[in-house]
């Protein structure tokens, strides 16, 4: 693979500006709820009963080993502390992410046809 | 748009992983077809995707929402398909590290955001870009891809209700229009003008990523 290409530098760029810049996507929407469908499942069964979620309840926590839940380290909850967890796991999740497609490439070994 | 673990019952998270072997399977396919030219562009789309979802943007009625990336990798690679392989990564990804979206849920988020929002996109700007050139298509074909599967997540959770009580209490009623007001207002317009941007950049760095129809076009308008 050749990540010397001019376009893929600039991609790389615009992905470290991004993680730079991404403690933004939790700052400008502080004082803002969960987006809709993602509340947490026991303040869900506070509002509208819990035998009417009595299966989410169940299913909530069947993965509970995420090590960075919510992209923050757990118990970082201020704000200084959240963005710092942020970009924590944003450079944690492009490294992930950039590794299993580097995997899957290799399995599949694309060949032109 | 990440359905947690909870919202959908067993039966539609079995149902959406049967629907997503066969897709994953030819998205596989197409890979391996794939240029190998554009191999490392797609690992930095792939990170951009993770990237761009972490950008939550307020929601007028007091939520977030976030865009996806779908539609942009469909275009920049000609193939939807490819789309659905990046954002499935990601997902996976957001899933297992993050808690961000469910592991019950996996085949359901990657079929709303990894299969209806770029194909959605895709053939949208496909149509649109002989009439309006292919930015305005890219920025349209990212607005209506990414606000159609969110009423595909909206209609998951609201057929819970009536077909497995006791996951997402809502009915459609209800969750459809919040999930395509949020895309609609917020979501959408954010991913209609990054995608515009980018693909706009990308055209102009490399035009050859635009296909031969382009050249066709602008060679019949210098005949004519």
């Amino acid at each position: 693979m050749n990540w010397q290409d001019p376009l893929v530098k600039k991609f790389v760029y615009l992905i470290v500006a991004m993680i730079i810049l991404c403690p933004l996507g939790i700052l400008l929407v502080w004082n803002y709820g969960d987006a809709w469908g993602e509340w947490d499942p026991s303040e869900l069964a506070k509002e509208v009963g819990a035998q009417k979620v009595s299966g989410m309840l169940h299913l909530a926590d069947i993965w509970s080993y995420a090590p960075l839940p919510d992209y923050d380290i757990p118990g970082w909850d201020d704000p200084l502390h959240a963005s710092i967890g942020y970009i924590i796991s944003a450079i944690v999740g492009v490294a992930l992410c950039v590794g299993a497609y580097y995997i899957l490439v290799k399995i599949v070994n694309p060949k032109p046809m | 748009m990440h359905i947690p673990d909870g919202y959908l019952g067993p039966i539609t998270c079995a149902f959406f992983y049967l629907i997503m072997i066969p897709i994953w399977y030819k998205s596989i396919l197409e890979l391996k077809k794939l240029d190998p030219r554009k191999l490392p562009l797609l690992g930095v789309l792939t990170a951009f995707a993770f990237l761009v979802m972490m950008f939550n943007l307020p929601v007028p009625d007091g939520t977030t929402a976030h865009m996806v990336g779908g539609t942009l990798i469909a275009i920049l690679m000609d193939n939807p398909w490819i789309a659905t392989i990046a954002i499935s990564i990601v997902l996976v990804i957001q899933a297992i590290f993050f808690g961000d979206g469910g592991i019950t849920c996996i085949g359901a988020n990657c079929f709303n955001m990894g299969v209806v929002l770029p194909f959605v996109g895709y053939y949208v700007y496909k149509f649109l870009r002989k009439y309006v050139g292919d930015i305005i298509a890219s920025g349209i074909g990212a607005y209506v891809g990414i606000v159609t599967a969110a009423i595909c997540a909206g209609f998951e959770f609201g057929l819970q209700p009536f077909i497995e009580p006791g996951y997402c209490p809502y009915p459609f009623t209800v969750s459809v229009p919040a999930m395509a007001f949020a895309h609609l207002v917020t979501a959408g317009p954010a991913a209609a003008v990054v995608t515009a941007v980018v693909v706009w950049y990308v055209k102009k760095v490399r035009p050859d990523l635009f296909g031969s129809e382009d050249k066709q076009q602008h060679v019949s308008g210098v005949t004519a």
